[in-house]
């Protein structure tokens, strides 16, 4: 049992969180998903993220969730984001159904809270889909696009830079915590609760630190952006036009857009049927 | 032709009292390679920044006189246009890369200025600085001297007349120094361009500059031919800057009577900057070339380990593919009282090496020992009571607001007793008790390190663990490290020492560990490692000059130190 919980934690380290999240953002940039025009898929999510809500068919609901479960793994999403989904759509609705199918709910209690548990996995799916197997570079452009200011799109580009340097900084300053720190004792369940109360405690007060290295490197990375000509590109529309011009719709876009509406309209098909 | 004039310049930066340039005046030829030297805070930097336009458009001070860029006055451009005509690559290159692929950042500059041609360049100035391989990487994927490279390549890529470079290779081991300068010395011939480096390595600025302008609070004390520059060993020792060895050999023995005062009438002539330059000065004038000390005794005897890797296996977790190992099979000793200095490029796995010891990677097989006990047991709290590590960030070190609060933070929650003694006599010996309420954050580079120090053996640790603790420092400050390595006898005794800098593993370490991507290659005394030209040449080990200077003459034993190297000179010539 301790060799257990000692394997689970060492799991959920700071690295694995951090090797997770890198997994994430730059691990899947070869998948059909990535290398869709982010336009492209930015209207299908506005389709798939918003059309469930208004359906209340679950066999057509079903169908539409077979889809993005087929796109989520397309997209090879970490595995790390799939349980945070999963945590997500039980606490939401998932414990209500399982609940009611225990003390004897009938069809009636249980196909409404079955609709809804899908309409939550079919929203979320296509957001993982979109948000987590685009890469974000490319997702910026996207909405740049579609009219989002410069600056934003600046923001998610930046943050995809940025992002490993900070969990890795982060990770130095808790070891620092931790090499420097002393821990209360993990005995008994009182005991138990303090070291755990400790270490969150600890994470806490690392953001602090972190936060004044960040500030202290950003002093750079303002005059470098002022260098490189960032503020002139956000005045520019010349520089938004070449920056998408890059965008272009090709053959796997169109594949992808008419698998989606075959797919879509042979659901309401067995809906109807059914 | 002059393509930077500089005229009366005096700049105070907002809330100063005392201006950082003071009636600057200096004019810099087109086609330059120079550097500028000086020590730390005399305004290199700022200077610099004068040239493309940060400095009066983006950071408001008080400045008077007038910088000519190719005859514009940079107060009348557009900072856009300046910094068309002068690139800058910062200190912190990491923090001027600011797109997640490389070939992104390379194009960033062009793309926002509006070439139409962005991408190509980019690429074109990737090509130059060798980085042609890594187009598609993400930036996190390169080693420190090849994020180095891509901020130059995303500066050269705007094809600018005139490169800046601050302290281009302060973190870099000797070969990737010399993949940036020779980068520098092809973009400074073949493409014209003028290159200004901030740098205090001597050997690289004999190698390879054209001229040297020496900066002394402020003011622009001369510009000369660089080996000129470097025979005025006074005034370079004054502003803190280690002139070449052979140069001061030479002085010294001039001034102990060892060579003859006769030819050497005008010392700034003569005195020797490199070693072909060593030769012929030196070689009439040597004694003997046997072995003028006694071979030093090599301890043989077995010192009872302290660390031991037994059949280390690690793997990182890999965010694509395969994960990579590190180490294979790894199997090495680290006796008690032992003086190590771990040697090998960017990326050999040092600092692997030391995070395993600390327990901060687990082993796939094999384990690492701590005392006869598997570190894998023992909880981080206890490893840090036996053994301790400064990083080479000491910013990561900082977890509190006043570095005396840092200094006593482990003694507090452990409730040493007497730890408010024990931290002040810590704040003394590391002189830091003026500065004991300040955040760590805001010191100078040589204080950030020294309580850095101070933070690390504070508990007392049997073992210390060092990561670069000279890098980046100018001598004055590295000599100040050493002597605080020398005070630690007697509380710390073992010490392992990941570095680039061969001064200091000749004046200190004991061993040398020699790695090689994950592997031992060498380990032994520094006259056997020096002497292994394939281990030399495999990682690129530069031993101090006096050393090839002495292999010049033909000198038998390796020389060190210039005292050393002096005593071939000394007593009666026998052959």
């Amino acid at each position: 049992m301790r060799k257990l919980s000692e394997n689970i934690l060492d799991k959920i380290s700071i690295d694995f969180l951090r090797n997770q999240v890198l997994k994430n953002a730059y691990g899947n940039d070869d998948t059909v998903i990535a290398k869709l025009d982010p336009r492209i898929l930015l209207v299908w999510y506005l389709f798939f993220g918003l059309v469930p809500w208004f359906l209340n068919d679950v066999v057509l609901l079903l169908g539409i969730f077979i889809f993005v479960a087929l796109t989520t793994r397309a997209a090879r999403i970490a595995p790390l984001v799939l349980f945070l989904f999963c945590i997500g759509v039980f606490s939401q609705t998932g414990y209500l159904f399982i609940v009611a199918l225990f003390f004897g709910g009938n069809t009636e209690t249980i196909v409404p809270l079955l609709i809804m548990t899908l309409k939550v996995a079919v929203v979320s799916l296509a957001s993982i889909t979109v948000f987590s197997g685009l890469d974000p570079d490319r997702l910026a452009n996207g909405m740049l696009w579609f009219g989002c200011p410069g600056q934003l799109s600046f923001s998610i580009s930046f943050a995809y830079r940025i992002l490993p340097v900070l969990m890795e900084e982060f990770q130095n300053i808790l070891l620092s915590y931790r090499l420097r720190g002393n821990p209360p004792s993990k005995n008994g369940l009182a005991g138990k609760i303090r070291y755990l109360a400790y270490q969150i405690r600890m994470i806490i007060q690392a953001f602090y630190p972190l936060m004044l290295n960040t500030a202290k490197r950003s002093r750079t990375t303002v005059e470098a952006l002022e260098l490189r000509g960032y503020r002139h590109s956000i005045q520019n529309p010349e520089v938004k036009k070449m920056k998408l011009a890059m965008l272009k719709v090709t053959r796997a876009d169109l594949i992808f857009v008419c698998i989606s509406i075959v797919w879509v309209c042979a659901s309401f098909g067995a809906s109807a049927a059914l | 032709m002059s393509i930077i004039e500089i005229r009366d310049l005096t700049f105070t930066y907002p809330g100063a009292s005392e201006p950082t340039l003071k009636n600057a005046s200096v004019v810099i030829e087109k086609g330059d390679f120079l550097a500028i030297v000086g020590n730390n805070g005399c305004g290199k930097s700022t200077l610099c920044k004068t040239l493309n336009g940060l400095i009066p458009h983006f950071i408001v001070g008080d400045m008077d006189g007038d910088v000519f860029i190719d005859g514009m006055n940079t107060k009348e451009q557009e900072i856009g246009t300046l910094a068309c005509r002068a690139g800058y690559v910062y200190q912190d290159f990491e923090n001027q890369i600011v797109c997640p692929t490389v070939l992104e950042d390379a194009s960033y500059a062009c793309l926002n200025y509006a070439m139409p041609d962005y991408e190509e360049k980019g690429k074109k100035a990737l090509n130059v600085c060798g980085l042609s391989s890594k187009i598609d990487d993400y930036v996190w994927q390169l080693s420190g001297g090849q994020k180095h490279l891509l901020a130059l390549a995303g500066t050269a890529a705007l094809s600018p007349d005139i490169l800046i470079l601050d302290e281009p290779i302060a973190q870099l081991d000797p070969a990737h120094a010399d993949g940036i300068y020779e980068v520098l010395k092809e973009l400074n011939e073949k493409y014209g361009k003028t290159v200004i480096v901030i740098e205090h390595h001597t050997d690289y600025i004999v190698k390879y500059c054209k001229n040297v302008m020496l900066l002394k609070d402020g003011t622009v004390q001369w510009i000369l031919p660089a080996k000129e520059a470097m025979r005025r060993t006074e005034e370079l020792q004054g502003c803190n800057i280690f002139p070449p060895q052979v140069a001061i050999a030479a002085e010294r023995m001039l001034d102990g009577g060892l060579l003859p005062r006769e030819p050497f009438e005008k010392k700034e002539e003569i005195l020797p900057v490199d070693v072909n330059e060593g030769t012929r000065v030196f070689a009439p004038y040597l004694k003997n070339k046997g072995p003028a000390y006694k071979q030093a005794a090599r301890q043989d005897r077995p010192r009872d380990p302290i660390v031991d890797f037994k059949n280390v296996t690690v793997k990182y977790r890999a965010v694509k593919g395969e994960p990579p190992k590190v180490f294979d099979d790894f199997s090495l000793q680290i006796g008690k009282g032992e003086k190590i200095a771990l040697i090998g490029s960017n990326g050999a796995g040092k600092s692997t090496m030391m995070k395993l010891m600390m327990g901060l990677i687990r082993p796939e097989s094999g384990q690492v020992l701590l005392n006869g006990r598997p570190t894998a047991e023992l909880p981080k709290e206890e490893l840090g009571r036996t053994i301790s590590m400064v990083y080479q960030n000491p910013e990561e070190m900082f977890i509190k607001d006043s570095i005396r609060k840092d200094i006593e933070y482990a003694m507090k929650v452990r409730r040493v007793e007497d730890y408010e003694k024990h931290t002040d006599e810590l704040l003394e010996m590391f002189r830091l008790t003026d500065l004991q309420d300040r955040d760590g954050r805001l010191l100078s580079g040589g204080q950030m390190r020294r309580a850095s120090l101070a933070i690390g053996i504070a508990l007392q640790p049997e073992i210390l663990l060092l990561d670069e603790p000279t890098a980046n420092l100018d001598i004055a400050t590295r000599r100040e490290i050493m002597k605080t390595l020398q005070m630690l006898k007697g509380v710390t005794d073992t010490v392992v020492i990941a570095t680039h800098d061969m001064q200091l593993v000749c004046d200190w370490a004991e061993r040398l560990i020699v790695l090689s991507s994950g592997y031992v290659i060498a380990d032994g005394t520094k006259e056997e490692i020096f002497a292994d030209m394939y281990v030399r040449q495999q990682v690129g080990i530069r031993p101090p000059q006096i050393y090839d200077m002495g292999r010049a003459l033909g000198i038998e034993n390796p020389c060190f130190t210039i005292d050393e190297f002096m005593g071939y000179f000394r007593g009666e010539k026998y052959a």
